[in-house]
């Protein structure tokens, strides 16, 4: 098999997928660190961003690429309001009482999405789009916008969190919650930042989930394993180690077909995972021990 | 009739509950006893019902078995065969605490899944398995369920007790310990790592006993089955609802959360006759927003592990669960 | 507060037993569907067009002296826990006479199992496809209307080979439906006929990207991709990616390809390479009066799995109406009216089958989706087309054999 074939029918497209698991590793590695549960709702409300997308799409007449940063905005409030009517009065609970509270929200979301929109496969354009020869690289302009967008976004949210101040309030939550909450952080703010980004990104994810296939109600749900694969594989904490994951799964996940049977694709994720854990419990970037 | 069926559902009913209260109390073992966050039920749920089918079957084409056995070696088999997948997993993954265990055992758990799935020699593959035999099943529908209710029952009540026991005896003690403080029962001179396995494997032997009457209930077995949210996270939800740390929560949390789930359904059957597929999707709703109001109001569980050595005044305990790290 | 939830639970429970009690003399039939759940998006027009059946039966005349015919929805959501609790609540609380559905095999087994052979309802799915249904043993009261994987799985083999299509690759989904579909092919293409399949891949669902996967197929340079998959689901995605990274010139899908959501998404214009076998009756004239009846309620006859669910509860009202009201004579009835002898009805043709089954006349339902003629097994033939995306859906290309 030649190099070039290798890159356009392997790689490339491990890196899209990579970019999207990644953005929707980025949120669930910052809920993990900042407020120590597995958000299992991640995926629906990856699908419920993907859908407020469509529907600005087919409501305004606008493009795919403008409807994205309405989808964020309007996902990132959905998350806000989540924490603040399901999660916030279990903050002092045990964790696994929120993870089983995000269970039900995942539930519910879906139910909405369903109702709302329906059960129907559907797309932002119909028809479809051949690739652009790049010097033989064959790259279609969405897996451009995929990848540049999931390099924004998460540069954006690792400049947000090293230069600002409530940027360095949530590293702090992350790191030591009791010596941050002493030292007069605001908690209340520190966790609604923390679900207006993993909201935003999760939106992201999704959209672009339905940009390069289809929008099923069931998309997100499918994809969560793989996210928080991606997120403890890069080292829970670390949003760069989150992207690292996201790619590593995305990119092993295409390739695996080379040399496994293809309905084991999706073992991948966990395949390597085990073998990370094994040999590096702290994943690829050394994130935190839980 | 109308009484007859209703009494047939209560049957059917009781008999789901009563399995999977199999799995929250096994699940109750990892968790509530050992502190351990398996996230892959499904994964041993669905050894045992694939052991116990293939055990019990008549003999098929393209498949190993069936080997036509009585179901009480095809249970006995499920339970030792889901203790025997459990021991090397929990073996290398035991090591990881919480969370890294939670997603280590989903995702040994997908992994089954689709060796079950794909490997048509030994599972019949996505086709599952059928015809495999349900203890009296013979008898007409009605009698046949309260048979089987009862043969369920049966199992539940000796594990029930055999659980509580050992969670009253120095042995639960001593796994609670390990649970809250792990260096200072290791200071005790406890070890650690073989408890916590024996805890895996117990409980995964029981998950395991669950999926073999699961099947036996349906007389099939397929890999739709073993879908995470039905054989994985609803049982989770039943544990902590129930209460985690306490055998009557985890079996109150089964009862409590499959009648929410099950009845949901012909509650929003009573929306109008136009809105039929709709109110399927507004059931889920529902689900999640019972699941809401139970954890807003009780999140300690229904019944809350009770503060041990203060057994008479059952005294909540909300502040050392298991959870608490 | 533990009393507060047992006293929800029981309030719903309360609800629950005085709903259930019968109005009037409703004779009431089952509709189970994965409404959630995988196929979620195939459900909803496989249930609609059940419903359309009873519509038609209730405007001409009822069942038996004009009782009406209620179709109960339930969710068997694509797995054995869900089938088993719709059907149980469908024969108990309901009291259905009857059980279309549920729509996926392990759903089928496990509600067979466990409520509808015991209970001794008759039961009739439309896309339940697995061979481990007909060697079921079901007291003859399982019955489909949608062939076993292997008829067209075979049929599918022998039009290709006959119309040239020379070195194939296949794709599945691995689930039941897809895996018997491509072992049927394969074993009549292969090792049959002859035919050359360079390379035969199953997939899991609900991925991305299978553009590695398309990748692999391709070498051994094939150039027809044969999937047996959704078309609104996975199909769809490889169909897509195939489409845009130039893997293949030709793509023969199985009926569940069949979907105007591949028209929708990808173009008509993009899919003049693009075949699916479907199930179409000997006398085509069913499937159009479906269609225009299924047009006129508002459904999209293309969905998949629709001209079968149609027949699905059709046959079951037919039944009823033979067997007189009584649930024990459904399945003899069912065999009845529908084995290739008698006066011949065809879809919404109520009114007609009425009358000749009070004359004592023997009936043989014509069906949408094929003649439905059921055997021993309460399995059916199929009869199957090719269809190619025309101008306005799909069209039908050739007749398979």
């Amino acid at each position: 098999m030649d190099i070039l074939e290798l890159v356009n029918f392997y790689i490339i497209p491990g890196i899209v997928l990579g970019s999207i698991y990644a953005l929707g590793a980025v949120g669930i590695t910052l809920v993990f660190a900042i407020l120590r549960y597995a958000h299992l709702a991640h995926g629906d409300l990856a699908t419920l961003g993907a859908f407020v997308a469509l529907a600005c799409v087919t409501a305004l007449g606008i493009s795919p690429l403008l409807a994205l940063p309405m989808a964020i905005v309007a996902t990132a409030a959905v998350a806000v309001g989540i924490d603040k009517v399901f999660y916030e009065h279990l903050r002092n609970r045990p964790k696994i009482v929120t993870v089983m509270a995000s269970l039900g929200v995942a539930l519910m979301i879906r139910s909405v999405i369903q109702v709302v929109w329906g059960v129907d496969t559907q797309t932002y354009s119909r028809g479809i789009v051949r690739p652009e020869d790049y010097f033989g690289l064959r790259i279609r302009d969405r897996e451009f916008y995929t990848v540049f967008a999931m390099l924004l976004l998460v540069g954006g949210l690792q400049l947000f969190l090293t230069r600002t101040k409530w940027g360095k309030a949530m590293r702090a939550m992350s790191d030591n919650p009791n010596l941050a909450l002493l030292s007069g952080i605001d908690n209340k703010k520190v966790v609604m930042l923390t679900w207006l980004v993993a909201g935003g990104l999760c939106a992201a994810a999704g959209y672009f989930l339905g940009l390069n296939t289809e929008l099923k109600s069931l998309m997100g749900w499918s994809m969560l394993l793989p996210m928080f694969a991606a997120a403890i594989l890069g080292g829970v904490g670390r949003v760069e180690g989150a992207v690292l994951g996201g790619l590593v799964v995305g990119i092993a996940e295409e390739l695996s077909v080379l040399w496994i049977p293809s309905e084991y694709k999706a073992a991948m994720a966990f395949v390597i995972l085990l073998f990370m854990l094994l040999v590096r419990p702290t994943g690829l970037l050394k994130g935190k021990v839980l | 009739m109308e009484i007859l069926g209703l009494v047939n559902y209560a049957l059917y009913m009781a008999i789901f509950i009563a399995i999977y209260a199999l799995l929250a109390l096994g699940l109750n073992i990892q968790w509530g006893f050992a502190g351990l966050f398996n996230a892959g039920i499904a994964g041993f749920f669905a050894v045992g019902a694939y052991t116990s089918a293939i055990l019990t079957s008549p003999a098929a084409d393209g498949r190993i078995g069936g080997f036509d056995l009585h179901f009480t070696i095809g249970w006995i088999g499920a339970m030792v065969a889901a203790a025997l997948v459990a021991w090397p997993i929990g073996k290398i993954c035991l090591r990881f605490r919480s969370d890294y265990l939670a997603i280590a055992s989903i995702g040994v758990a997908e992994i089954i899944r689709l060796v079950i799935k794909s490997e048509a020699e030994l599972t019949n593959g996505a086709r599952g398995i059928s015809n495999i035999p349900r203890p009296a099943g013979d008898f007409g529908y009605m009698e046949s369920q309260i048979a089987y209710l009862a043969l369920v029952l049966g199992v539940l009540i000796v594990v029930y007790l055999l659980v509580e026991r050992q969670f009253n005896a120095p042995w639960g003690r001593m796994m609670r310990a390990i649970r809250d403080n792990e260096d200072a029962a290791r200071a005790m001179g406890k070890n650690v790592e073989f408890r916590r396995l024996e805890a895996f494997i117990f409980g995964s032997a029981l998950m395991g006993l669950g999926g073999a009457l699961f099947a036996h209930f349906n007389r099939s077995i397929t890999p739709e089955a073993i879908d995470p949210m039905v054989a994985t996270f609803l049982v989770w939800i039943m544990l902590i609802l129930g209460g985690s740390g306490n055998n009557r929560g985890a079996i109150l949390g089964a009862a409590v959360v499959w009648i929410i789930w099950s009845v949901s359904e012909i509650a929003t059957d009573q929306l109008p006759h136009e809105y039929a597929v709709q109110a399927k999707y507004i059931r889920l709703f529902l689900i999640g927003l019972m699941l809401q109001l139970v954890l807003r109001f009780r999140p300690e569980g229904l019944l809350p592990e009770p503060l041990r050595g203060d057994l008479n005044g059952r005294g909540r305990n909300t502040k050392s669960g298991p959870a608490n790290q | 507060m533990k009393t507060k939830v047992l006293a929800l639970a029981a309030s719903l429970m309360a609800a629950t037993a005085l709903a259930g009690a019968p109005a009037h003399a409703d004779v009431k039939i089952g509709l189970l569907g994965g409404i959630s759940g995988p196929i979620a998006a195939m459900a909803p027009a496989m249930i609609d067009s059940a419903q359309l059946a009873i519509t038609q039966v209730n405007e001409q005349g009822g069942i038996g002296d004009g009782e009406k015919l209620v179709g109960v929805v339930g969710d068997s959501a694509c797995n054995p826990q869900n089938g088993t609790d719709a059907a149980t609540k469908a024969v108990n609380i309901e009291g259905v006479a009857g059980i279309v559905g549920p729509h996926c095999s392990g759903a089928v087994l496990a509600a067979a199992g466990s409520v509808s052979i015991p209970a001794g309802i008759a039961m009739i799915t439309p896309s339940g496809t697995s061979p481990e249904i007909t060697t079921l043993d079901d007291k003859g009261i399982v019955f489909r209307t949608v062939p076993s994987d292997d008829y067209q799985g075979r049929a599918l083999a022998r039009t290709m080979k006959e119309q040239d299509y020379g070195k194939v690759a296949v794709a599945y989904l691995n689930n039941d439906y897809g895996t018997g579909l491509a072992n049927a092919f394969k074993a009549e293409y292969a090792d049959e006929l002859g035919g050359e399949i360079t390379q035969f891949a199953a997939h899991e669902e609900g991925k991305a990207s299978y553009r590695s996967n398309l990748a692999e197929l391709a070498k051994g340079d094939a150039d027809t991709l044969v999937i047996f998959d959704y078309g609104d689901g996975t199909g769809l995605t490889i169909l897509r990616q195939a489409l845009e990274n130039g893997f293949f010139e030709k793509f023969v899908g199985g009926d569940g390809m069949k979907s105007e959501a591949v028209i929708d998404a990808l173009g008509a214009e993009n899919l003049v390479s693009f075949v699916a076998s479907s199930p179409v009756g000997e006398q085509s004239k069913s499937l159009d009066m479906f269609n225009e009846a299924f047009k006129g309620a508002g459904g999209d006859p293309d969905a998949i799995f629709a001209t079968t669910s149609y027949d699905a509860a059709f046959l079951m009202a037919l039944a009823l109406e033979k067997a007189g009201g009584n649930k024990d004579e459904v399945a003899a009835a069912m065999m009845e009216v529908s084995n290739g002898e008698g006066e011949p009805i065809l879809p919404g043709e109520w009114k007609k089958a009425k009358e000749l089954i009070a004359a004592g006349t023997a009936i043989d339902y014509k069906g949408a989706a094929g003649d439905q003629n059921f055997d021993e097994n309460g399995d059916v033939p199929g009869t199957y087309a090719l269809w190619e995306v025309g101008s306005d859906g799909f069209e039908v290309l050739s007749e398979m054999k």
